[in-house]
């Protein structure tokens, strides 16, 4: 078992009660595929460095977990088809910090 | 004795009067690390604002000969700039 960051990227023009499904279906991906999420941070609205797929801004949800090999092929699965979604980052890491947020320092 | 102190202080001050090619040239170029001092920030591709310093106005990597960051530093300041650019965030 590793500990992994995983971001998403999503699109500019969800409801807030779409955002939520998107958040809790991820969610439970990590947790049914043995996986298990210790941290999930949501970033908002954020102005992009450039166009992408015509959207100027996305919003962006951060994961923190704890998983294997299996959990991350079920997360680059469903993050690829899904049509809300514009891009996806997962990081490895030795360990992970919880404390330090860098997003959410600027909005208060 | 006063006299000999200035002049060692003054050589170590400016890299441009030097006696000898070999001589170590200190001064501007030879700045240490921004990035391997106690207290360094943290690299990761989340620390947006530290990265926007080490990128020039087209989004290029400024080289570590003029911003004297570390080989090792530098190594791994690039792989955090290149994940924030596939996220959109530089």
């Amino acid at each position: 078992m590793a500990f992994y960051e995983n971001t998403i990227v999503a699109r500019q023009d969800l409801a807030e009660k779409e955002l939520k499904v998107l958040k809790e279906k991820y969610n439970e991906i990590i947790n049914s595929s043995s996986g298990k999420v210790i941290k999930i941070e949501e970033w908002g609205l954020i102005n992009l460095a450039k166009k992408i797929k015509n959207y100027n801004k996305a919003f962006f949800i951060h994961f923190k977990f704890e998983g294997s090999g299996t959990t991350l092929r079920e997360i680059e699965k469903k993050a690829k088809i899904d049509r809300s979604i514009i891009r996806h980052l997962t990081v490895k890491y030795k360990k992970l910090d919880t404390r330090n947020e860098f997003f959410n320092k600027t909005k208060k | 004795m006063k006299r000999k102190n200035k002049k060692f202080q003054k050589r170590g001050s400016s890299s441009l009067n030097k006696l000898s090619l070999f001589q170590k040239n200190d001064g501007k170029f030879s700045r240490k690390c921004p990035l391997s001092i106690k207290n360094a920030p943290v690299l990761d591709y989340k620390n947006v604002n530290l990265l926007k310093n080490y990128i020039s106005d087209n989004g290029k990597i400024i080289s570590s000969k003029i911003t004297s960051v570390s080989f090792n530093k530098q190594k791994k300041l690039t792989r955090e700039i290149k994940r924030a650019k596939i996220l959109g965030l530089l």
